[in-house]
């Protein structure tokens, strides 16, 4: 989910950073290690990701998520193709992920210099995505309650909900509180689509709908007996990190 | 002999080379000779604690009556077997009665270690005198009442043990007769192979048949060729042996630390000779019974989890690839009655052995947390019966009790 393109390093700090390595190396010794006969190895050892659980808000607030979903309903509206992504769980997973370590940026180096960035090198301002959220969805209101007769996104009809996000993503809106409107929409796009297609595991996706309508195979790495098979459809249907239906066992 | 010119590691090569100015050769041959028993015995599999001093004591063995520590066999005088005479110690191994008419329990396996020759014990006792010498007490006997009691390893003797040095069939050839005594003696690999009586004594009539051990299975070993080695050739037998894989299967666990520690380190002709003996010997159930229909409810559910979880390795069809994942199809491991080995295997993982010809130790993920104890259940049962495979299925119970 950490999407920040690290900036490219100097040489300089190139240099720095190396000297500091040295010096820390030497204070802890334990830092660098030479390992030989077996890899180090670990009964028992898994990382696993926590299966997502419906039910309550740990991030949004009650109208943040309703505002939310009704985006979510729009950029993945629900037809003969796949259901939409409020059904999808896109809110699910992003209200988790605001409150885990996406959403505090823990894993992201966080202090500045902040500069405007070119757009290859993404975000480069010091909120992190929950600030922005709460922000953004509120300024998103505001703007909506301002200008739509004092409703709120998600009251309004799916055809000016349409328009409002159509000028978002174009920035020919201004957002109050300096909330970029552009990057905001670009914010929410990104989350949206992972919570639509990431592995169910994580709270969207549900019934691997979005895998389903793309036939793609889900959570599987390799292919040895299907190489050969071409223009055959592939014959499994997709599994998720926490197993599928026909896993169950009654 | 004295200890100062003896201060000898474990490397033959530093050991001969200093000792050529200190010791006639014929005391050195029979000191490296005893080195070579010690491989044989494997005693470092169970008297050396992983990182310590050789020999200086090892870590707990879990028994079913409980724990029993394998002690300091250094010749430190204070904490080891330095007050030990030669005749001690061959009363030990021979008797399982050891200095002072200490009763040793058969955690320590001189049920097998009584068929060696007088000859070897001699060479044996040689070389562990030029051990060095480690301080390091250590209480052997953490088992509950009553086992406690040594006494009452007097009964199980009278009850469970047959001393008597190896007895060689002339009818067989001298290969055959070197196997032999190198499984049923020093190899002692009825100690892991053989199924155990309620007294945990070998269960002679079933030799090699297969037995349980701290969460392992170790399988029938006979040359049965349903559940045995029978299906593999003696140059695969002896690749096994040496390298820890072979076409069919990748050592694990306790199997994987014997060859480290022991087989790897035999000498060619002596591997060999284990491998013609074991395809000579019988045991086990001649026919295969039929296996689960696939249509079998368990069996669909397995098949399934199969495909999406084990495949990526093991291959669609179970052939595995060859020296990196152990082929399932055909794989005695994965038909044994008891399904102890594999449930642990899926449960915990396990890395393969390490030996200098197969350095890749590729290793087996740790399942247990993704599937639950029916799936485990399920993706064995389809296993143990599918691509030619046999076995009684799995049940959710045996897993629940291994997690
Ligand atoms: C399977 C594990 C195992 C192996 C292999 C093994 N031992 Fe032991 N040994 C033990 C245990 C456990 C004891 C303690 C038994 C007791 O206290 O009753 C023991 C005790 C002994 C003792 C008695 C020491 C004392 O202080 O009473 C001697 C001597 C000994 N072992 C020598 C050897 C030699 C030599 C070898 C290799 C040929 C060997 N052992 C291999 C487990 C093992
Ligand atoms: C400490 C216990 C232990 C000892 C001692 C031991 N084994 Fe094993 N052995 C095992 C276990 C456990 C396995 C199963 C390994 C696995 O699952 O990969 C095994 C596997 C094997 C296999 C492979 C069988 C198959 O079908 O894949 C052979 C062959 C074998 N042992 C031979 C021997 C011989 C010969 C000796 C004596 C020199 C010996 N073992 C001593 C525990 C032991
Ligand atoms: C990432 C690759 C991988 C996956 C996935 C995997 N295995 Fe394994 N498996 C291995 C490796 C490597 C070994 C050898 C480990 C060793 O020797 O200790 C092994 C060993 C085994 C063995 C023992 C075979 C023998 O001859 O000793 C069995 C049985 C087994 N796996 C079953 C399974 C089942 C059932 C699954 C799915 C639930 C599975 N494996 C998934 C890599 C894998």
């Amino acid at each position: 989910m950490e999407t920040h393109c690290l900036k490219r390093p100097t040489r300089r700090q190139f240099l720095s950073s190396v000297a500091f390595t040295i010096l820390a190396g030497s204070a802890a010794p334990v830092m660098a290690r030479s390992i030989s006969g077996s890899l180090p190895w670990e009964a028992r050892s898994a990382d696993p990701p926590v299966q997502v659980k419906p039910g309550g808000w740990l991030f949004f607030t009650p109208e943040e998520a309703q505002t939310m979903e009704a985006v979510a309903d729009r950029l993945v509206p629900a037809d003969e193709l796949s259901l939409g992504g409020k059904d999808a769980g896109c809110v699910l997973y992003l209200d988790r992920q605001l409150v885990g370590s996406y959403g505090t940026s823990s894993r992201l180096y966080t202090k500045g210099p902040f500069m405007p960035g070119l757009a290859t090198q993404g975000y480069q301002a010091p909120d992190t995505p929950a600030q922005r959220y709460r922000s953004g969805i509120a300024a998103l209101n505001a703007f909506t309650r301002e200008t739509k007769g004092g409703k709120r996104f998600a009251e309004l009809a799916p055809a000016d909900q349409d328009a409002v996000l159509t000028d978002l993503e174009a920035g020919k809106i201004t957002l109050p509180n300096k909330v970029d409107a552009k990057s905001f929409f670009n914010l929410m796009l990104a989350n949206v689509m992972e919570g639509f297609f990431a592995d169910p595991i994580y709270g969207g996706n549900k019934d691997m709908a979005s895998w389903k309508m793309l036939g793609f195979p889900g959570a599987r790495y390799d292919y040895r007996d299907h190489v050969s098979k071409h223009n055959q459809p592939y014959p499994l249907p997709p599994v998720s990190i926490a197993g599928s239906m026909e896993w169950m066992t009654r | 002999m004295s200890k100062i010119l003896f201060s000898l590691t474990l490397a033959a090569t530093t050991f001969s080379a200093g000792l050529a100015l200190a010791q006639a050769p014929d005391q050195a041959d029979e000191i490296i000779r005893g080195r070579y028993q010690a491989i044989l015995g494997d005693c470092a599999a169970c008297h050396t604690a992983p990182g310590a001093k050789p020999l200086s004591g090892g870590l707990p063995l879990e028994t079913p009556f409980g724990q029993i520590i394998p002690p300091n066999i250094t010749p430190d005088k204070a904490s080891g077997i330095g007050n030990w005479t030669e005749a001690d110690f061959r009363s030990a191994l021979k008797t399982g009665i050891g200095h002072d008419g200490k009763r040793l329990y058969p955690a320590m396996p001189y049920p097998a270690y009584t068929r060696m020759t007088d000859r070897d014990i001699g060479n044996l006792w040689s070389y562990l005198r030029t051990v060095d010498p480690v301080f390091n007490p250590v209480e052997s006997n953490q088992l509950p009442f009553p086992f406690n009691i040594r006494l009452s390893m007097m009964g199980w003797n009278m009850l469970n043990f047959a001393p008597g040095e190896f007895r060689p069939d002339p009818s067989k050839s001298a290969e055959w007769n070197r196997g032999a005594y190198i499984v049923q003696g020093p190899g002692h690999c009825g100690t892991c192979h053989s199924p155990k009586t309620v007294l945990g004594a070998d269960e002679t009539s079933e030799a090699l048949q297969g037995g349980s051990l701290q969460g392992w299975y170790a399988p029938n070993i006979t040359g049965n060729s349903y559940i045995g080695i029978g299906s593999w050739s003696e140059d695969e037998i002896v690749q096994y042996l040496k390298t820890g894989t072979n076409g069919h299967t990748i050592a694990s666990g306790p199997m994987a630390e014997a060859i480290q520690a022991s087989t790897s380190l035999m000498a060619d002709e002596d591997v060999k000779a284990i491998a013609t003996y074991l395809k000579s010997t019988e045991g086990g159930p001649a026919q295969k019974p039929q296996p689960i229909p696939a249509s079998d409810a368990r069996m669909k559910v397995g098949a399934a989890i199969y495909h999406d979880t084990c495949s990526a390795c093991h291959g669609g069809d179970g052939k595995g690839a060859s020296q990196l994942f152990p082929a399932l199809a055909g794989s005695s491991i994965v038909q044994q009655p008891s399904s102890e080995t594999l449930t642990r295997l899926v449960l915990q993982g396990s890395q393969a052995v390490h030996t200098p010809q197969a350095k890749t130790t590729p290793s087996m993920p740790s399942l247990g947390w993704k599937l639950s104890d029916e799936q485990v259940a399920a993706v064995l049962t389809y296993v143990r019966n599918s691509w030619g495979n046999a076995a009684p299925s799995v049940g959710a119970s045996d897993i629940g009790a291994q997690r």
